[in-house]
């Protein structure tokens, strides 16, 4: 063929120019190659996990303090509430604090603050939820904060918060708040369907029901999280827990997933969304933002927590919805779930005795201004509930719980609550995967309850960490 | 060389009008040191950057690795476990799935795009604008962009499809469509890159083979077959080997699926990458995912050794 003879033309006339179009895309490919072991990630990993997880830095300076609740956030009361806490332990104390906010969704679900602990530079003071406990504790990096608070104050959290912030008896966390979980419901598409009050669901059954008769081409009937991670499992827990099952056993020994409880709960979650009236996907940061899913209109239920109160008073202000308990199974018993984050100070941090000395001063300590700070935090900044006993009582003392939905929180929802279970990452995993297949890919719930199981079975038998709770 | 000969150039040298002792290089190997300058930095850079911790990294394969301190060696541990994770092999699958599709649907509509935009029509800056744009903007913006408007029965797309009478579907919330998507948003954002490659190589080839082929009376098929294609080889050898390395190593793909996806529904956006990311940064499995990554590593270079052979690097016909 002439295009031969075209090709040797055209390399020809290429010859004296140095490099060559085509050896020059040959060579680009090469040296793409060799970046790629750049981008697989083997030069990231190299950086991790040999330091101990102590902080990095110079060992003066002030106490790092990590959170996610950043100026100009949802509610900007609850940015102002750590800035105010800051701003008073400096003034009173030499050693310094100094905040750093870090996104809520990278906190949460992302990799910074575990990534600062491997390269040695994690925070003096940071927040933790339960199901992200035994990461660090196992890890060696939380610091004993009982040793700093009076045996007054110790006992004036209640144990069922506490258990899974406490090994052996010493307390790792202090928690700020108690964040049980709930179903909220527009008032508005209430009333389009033709329901009322008398029509909230009890039952899963009914709740299903409900949420067809509530579902329109706009909306759907009731939300559940969609995103695989912890937060989705969190919010499924209640479920699993109504039906009496849990992943693992109370002794922590074997895991009691494969049973009828969980079945069950799995199988609910996959019904609302074959039937149609649960979306496959959320909106905004995801199944915890109710302003983006109900406050839009995007679903006429949403299983959400107490912080929903606060995030539609600031978000939605004319918003009118009401809060249901958390329906339950043929024969279940009801139970929600108690989530919340807590102050833990680094145990190789720069000066983990100060940081554990902020935490307690901060929200375990039985000074009128602890308790203050904690009533502040719980009736004002946020709408949760009380960790502590004293603030409890305060915040209802000041008509914190008096009406509308945050009465039906403490009166109703509360009472039944059990605190979010502290598990290993493989345990999460485990869990997780069984949800997503059956939610959102029609997996068989026994079979995948039966996987599940096997897998925590057969990691628990080579575990050795803090106990699970 | 003895010492009388040093002693008798040096006074050549001298007698020439140069220094003595110094001796004048020759053009190529002048060229040769002021290359090796220029590249030395980069050179350094890469040894200290990514050499010697890719071989930190390939050695964490054998250790378990805590992330807060705890170091233990597990000899192949982390291989013989790779290699029985239901989860690993999944994900890789699901990144051959995702190669195969991306790197064919990128070279046909990047190659397409940049046969359209080498045409004399109106408004051809425009055009090659706006298929680049996508290009320039952040991937996080993309991806919340896309997630955006492909939600539930709510978002454009579906709200278009509605219209049409194709009825809804969830995009990124069934694991049917859900990589498929993915590959769909990838594509769109990186088809004005490619695009701009393809046309520099288009543009590197002499009208005159044209021209000659419009006498001779071929027609467009022929003049793609037999002119553009053969003389376009190293221009789409160099477009396979790198948007591969890309949808293997997860260049662009990562912040997509974290931002779009976080790796679901049920798993089926989780790439390769994404779950050595997970084992690595969410569970501390820092060793497990050196292991993992290793072993991607080594398949891309199969994969990439392989296209070099079968390819002839890219090379024309005549070679």
């Amino acid at each position: 063929m002439k295009s031969k003879e075209r090709v040797a033309r055209q390399e020809q006339a290429n010859e004296g120019r140095g490099v060559t179009r085509q050896q020059f895309l040959a060579r680009g490919a090469s040296f793409a190659l060799a970046a790629v072991v750049t981008g697989s990630g083997l030069t990231v990993l190299s950086g991790c996990g040999g330091n101990g997880g102590g902080s990095g830095g110079s060992a003066s300076g002030p106490l790092t303090f990590w959170q996610f609740y950043g100026p100009g956030g949802q509610v900007k009361s609850q940015s102002k509430w750590f800035e105010d806490t800051v701003k008073a332990w400096n003034k009173e104390n030499k050693t310094q604090v100094k905040l750093q906010y870090v996104s809520n969704k990278e906190y949460i679900n992302g990799s910074k603050l575990q990534t600062a602990f491997s390269s040695g530079q994690g925070p003096d003071i940071f927040l933790i939820s339960p199901g992200d406990f035994l990461r660090y504790y196992n890890g060696g990096v939380l610091e004993d904060l009982s040793q700093y608070m009076s045996k007054e104050a110790q006992n004036d959290f209640y144990p069922s918060v506490m258990a899974t912030r406490t090994v052996d008896g010493k307390i790792y966390g202090l928690p700020m708040e108690v964040e049980p979980m709930a179903m909220y419901y527009s008032v508005k598409a209430f009333e389009k369907a033709g329901l009322s009050e008398s029509d909230i669901p009890r039952s899963w059954e009914q709740l299903l029901e409900v949420a067809g008769k509530l579902k329109t081409k706009k909306m759907f009937g009731v939300e559940f999280e969609t995103n695989p991670g912890y937060y989705q499992n969190f919010t499924w827990y209640p479920f699993m827990w109504q039906g009496g099952a849990d992943a693992v056993t109370a002794d922590g020994k074997k895991s009691d997933f494969n049973s009828k409880g969980a079945i069950q709960a799995l199988k609910l979650w996959q019904d609302a969304v074959k039937m149609g009236v649960a979306p496959r996907t959320v909106q905004g940061t995801g199944g915890g933002d109710i302003v983006a899913n109900l406050g839009s209109g995007y679903c006429a239920i949403q299983n959400c927590g107490i912080w929903g109160v606060a995030a539609l008073r600031e978000g939605a202000p004319k918003f009118k919805y009401g809060v249901f308990r958390l329906p339950i199974p043929p024969g279940g018993t009801y139970r929600t779930i108690l989530g919340g984050w807590a102050f833990v100070a680094n145990a190789k941090g720069k000066n983990p005795e100060e940081a554990a000395k902020f935490c307690v001063w901060a929200l375990g300590s039985m000074s009128q201004d602890s308790i203050r700070r904690g009533v502040d935090w719980i009736a004002k900044a946020k709408s949760d509930i009380a960790p502590r006993k004293s603030v409890l009582k305060q915040a209802t003392r000041e008509g914190a719980y008096s009406s509308g939905p945050m009465k039906v929180f403490k009166e109703d929802i509360f009472p039944g609550g059990r605190g979010e279970p502290r598990y290993t990452p493989e345990v999460y995993k485990a869990v997780s995967d069984a949800l997503q297949a059956c939610q959102l890919s029609g997996a068989d719930p026994k079979q995948q309850a039966e996987q599940a199981a096997q897998q925590i079975n057969a990691f628990l038998k080579g575990y050795s960490g803090a106990k699970m709770v | 060389m003895s010492a009388g000969t040093t002693a008798e150039t040096k006074t050549e040298n001298h007698q020439n009008g140069k220094p003595p002792g110094r001796r004048r290089l020759s053009r190529r190997h002048r060229e040769w040191l002021a290359a090796s300058l220029f590249v030395f930095p980069d050179t350094l850079g890469l040894l200290v950057f990514v050499g010697i911790p890719m071989v930190l990294a390939l050695a964490m394969g054998l250790f378990n690795v805590s992330g807060f301190g705890g170091i233990t060696f597990v000899g192949l541990a982390n291989y013989e476990r790779m290699l029985s994770d239901s989860l690993f092999l999944e994900s890789l699958k699901v990144t051959v799935i995702y190669v195969v599709s991306f790197v064919v649907g990128n070279f046909v509509i990047s190659l397409a795009l940049a046969l359209l935009v080498k045409q004399k029509i109106p408004f051809v800056g425009v055009l090659r604008s706006m298929f680049f744009l996508p290009y320039v903007v952040s991937l996080v913006v993309i991806g919340l962009v896309w997630k955006f408007m492909l939600l539930d029965q709510v978002g454009i797309v579906n709200r278009i499809l509605e219209a049409l009478g194709l009825g809804s579907h969830s995009w990124l919330g069934n694991p049917r469509f859900a990589l498929a998507t993915v590959v769909a948003v990838s594509i769109w954002f990186l088809m004005g890159y490619y695009m701009v490659i393809f046309l520099a190589g288009l543009q590197e080839i002499p009208q005159e083979y044209y021209d000659a082929a419009k006498v001779d009376g071929a027609r467009s098929w022929q003049t793609f077959r037999h002119i553009t294609w053969p003389l376009l080889k190293p221009t789409s050898f160099f477009v396979l080997i790198v948007s591969t390395i890309s949808g293997v190593a997860g260049f662009q793909t990562f912040d997509l699926i974290y931002v779009m996806t976080t790796g679901g529904p049920a798993n089926s956006t989780s790439l390769g990458i994404f779950y050595i990311y997970q084992q690595a940064f969410q569970f501390n499995d820092y060793g497990y995912a050196a292991a993992m990554a290793s072993f991607l590593v080594l398949i891309l270079l199969i994969a990439t050794a392989a296209m070099f052979i079968l390819t002839r690097g890219g090379r024309f016909e005549t070679d």
